[in-house]
């Protein structure tokens, strides 16, 4: 799925160039789900950005979905964030004036789909996510769980190789973020490949591996075993608020 | 993204702003308004003026004295034999009278009144046009003979007679007496070339009342429109000749006339045309300066819809089109109102408001480039952010 080779990025601002990435070696194989923690600094925004063809490399190749995509222009990075990869943002980043069908309609708008088409679709995945009876409210009128739920529509509607999240509880109560774990959970026991970023440990378990990053570079790689599983932790919260 | 969904986003986003949006336009619905309503005034206006003339036939051509190179006039300077000259020799020439003007005291039955006199012969019905409602109107034969005739225009013969047909009846004018043989429909021209009450006597008879020949105009027409020009030349040319008198004369057509009347209003449409290029100028600046002050309150959206999929070019279009979109607004507005004053005008002149598809058409693809124009930067700057950035941004 990704195949990163010697992945490195410098940011030069006039005098002074800050490697932030320097020579990263992955691969993600179909259906992971991959987390990537480390302070802030330690490179994982910019890994981010560049996994999600935001940004250029500065050397190094990326293969994403077998396409060596380090070399291409911006239309065509713009067509393949569109049709391979599904942002879930900190911010939810939903446009303010366009109620929920509208947002997750938006990525198919880009891909070209005609109106019948993306008004089904839409439907569909935001009813999968729990949102039928909210399709017609706008971002300000919904809880920040059926926000980011909102955008995870949005991210799933063009069936992405790849979804990236970046921060997906950070801006949620944690109660509402295992929610939204559960159900990243629940895409990828269905096949969705997923990579999280984050500086939270508690959700970065959740993942079935953990890249840890620091200065730059991925310091430790290491497959969890048994991941938490957001559903129970649910379960169990609710019980215990049921006895408190 | 199809142009269809495009406006649609521009539209919300109009719509999102609308006081702001009403407001930015407002140069452009001055503009366009001022364009749309003197346009339409300006050719309601000529056609007015074009109907009027037409109504004297655009053959008709006069000669007097070149008083506009400082000539001046001399009793015998236009004499009934230079008419019969004239008509013997210039074939273009169909219809050619004398014009003797003076005022008169009228006396009839029923009242009297001071109108204009003119002494003239049989052409000048032929002429300009006139159309008799009883009797008939000077004829040639009525010089030859001396007949103390008049004919009278509808207005005179109700002042002088009352209602009725008068023809026969006897008008006294000063110490002298006249018998009406003719009333010629009078005109409630715009333009007030007939709308002062007129007499019109046999040239002779005027001569004898006067005690002295005088004419101080000739009228004529040609046999075509095309033989206007040559109809009069070769007429000026032959009165130059028989009273050696070069440079004395001044020839004119109607056909003149409206071509300085079409160039005074053309003049008047330029200067109110800079006025309004100006407004839609100063509009568009109006609509660049929102457009920018848009792209920067939206970078997030644009961050957003570049993650989404959104090509640079899809953000240019998107935002050029909001703009487009936001002068045709102004612009439409601009039609209704300019339409509007151009009706308001056109009821308060009394001529037919004439706003073409033409002109219409012509708004509207001001306002398109107007927007195209004044959005081409704001929207640039949206395509060419850098969506990392973008996204960053509150």
């Amino acid at each position: 799925m990704i195949k990163i080779n010697n992945l490195s990025k410098t940011y030069s601002t006039g005098a002074f160039t800050v490697p932030a990435l320097k020579g990263i070696t992955l691969d993600i194989a179909p259906g992971e789900f991959v987390a990537i923690t480390g302070a802030s600094g330690s490179g994982k925004s910019t890994m981010m950005n560049l996994l999600g063809l935001l940004d250029r490399p500065s050397e190094g190749s990326y293969l994403l979905d077998g396409m060596d995509v380090s070399n291409l222009n911006d239309d065509d990075y713009a067509r393949l964030r569109n049709r391979k990869i599904g942002f879930v943002f900190q911010a939810f980043n939903l446009l303010p004036r366009l109620t929920a069908l509208k947002n997750v309609e938006l990525s198919m708008l880009y891909a070209g789909t005609k109106h019948e088409e993306r008004r089904k679709r839409a439907v569909e995945v935001l009813t999968l996510l729990g949102l039928e009876d909210r399709l017609h409210h706008f971002p300000n009128e919904l809880s920040g769980g059926q926000n980011q739920r909102v955008a995870i529509a949005r991210a799933l509607i063009n069936n992405p190789a790849i979804i990236l999240a970046d921060e997906p509880t950070g801006a949620l109560d944690s109660q509402t973020g295992l929610e939204i774990m559960s159900i990243f959970q629940e895409l990828n026991r269905q096949g969705t490949t997923i990579v999280l970023v984050t500086h939270e440990l508690n959700i970065a378990r959740h993942s079935r591996r953990i890249l840890r990053m620091a200065d730059g570079l991925i310091i430790n790689d290491e497959e969890i075993a048994r991941p938490l599983d957001a559903h129970n932790e649910i379960q169990a919260l609710r019980e215990k608020g049921g006895r408190a | 993204m199809n142009i269809g969904e495009l406006i649609l986003v521009a539209i919300e986003s109009i719509k999102s702003n609308k006081l702001r949006s009403f407001l930015t336009t407002l140069g452009i619905v001055i503009g366009i308004a001022a364009v749309i309503a003197v346009v339409g005034i300006g050719q309601g206006g000529r056609a007015m003026l074009m109907q009027e003339m037409e109504k004297f036939g655009t053959n008709m051509f006069g000669i007097w004295v070149n008083y506009r190179d400082g000539e001046s006039f001399r009793l015998d300077d236009l004499q009934i034999n230079d008419i019969t000259v004239i008509k013997e020799n210039v074939p273009q020439v169909k219809y050619l009278a004398p014009a003797s003007y003076g005022q008169m005291q009228l006396r009839g039955s029923k009242g009297h009144k001071s109108v204009q006199v003119i002494g003239t012969t049989a052409d000048y019905a032929q002429v300009r046009n006139l159309e008799t409602v009883w009797g008939r109107f000077i004829r040639d034969d009525d010089a030859a003979v001396g007949r103390r005739v008049i004919v009278l225009d509808e207005r005179t013969a109700l002042k002088l007679f009352g209602p009725g047909n008068p023809v026969g009846k006897k008008v006294m004018l000063m110490s002298n007496s006249a018998v009406v043989v003719g009333v010629i429909k009078s005109d409630s021209s715009m333009l007030g070339f007939n709308s002062q009450q007129i007499a019109y006597l046999p040239w002779s008879f005027l001569s004898r009342l006067n005690g002295w020949e005088v004419i101080h105009e000739l009228q004529g027409s040609a046999s075509s429109k095309e033989e206007v020009e040559a109809a009069m030349n070769l007429s000026k040319k032959i009165l130059e000749r028989r009273h050696h008198a070069p440079n004395h004369y001044y020839a004119y057509s109607l056909e003149q006339e409206m071509e300085s009347a079409n160039k005074v209003t053309g003049i008047m449409t330029l200067i109110i045309g800079c006025i309004a290029g100006i407004s839609l100028l100063v509009g568009g600046i109006g609509v660049m300066n929102i457009m920018l002050v848009s792209v920067t309150e939206r970078t997030r959206e644009i961050g957003i819809r570049m993650a989404l999929g959104a090509r640079r070019k899809d953000i240019l279009v998107q935002f050029i089109i909001e703009s487009i979109v936001l002068c045709l607004l102004g612009g439409f507005i601009g039609i209704i109102l300019g339409y509007g004053g151009a009706l308001l005008v056109a009821r308060l002149a009394k001529w037919p408001p004439l706003v073409s598809g033409w002109t219409v058409l012509l708004a509207v693809g001001f306002s398109v480039a107007v927007g195209l124009f004044f959005g081409i930067y704001p929207a640039n700057k949206a395509s060419k952010m850098d969506p990392i950035e973008a996204l960053r941004r509150d």
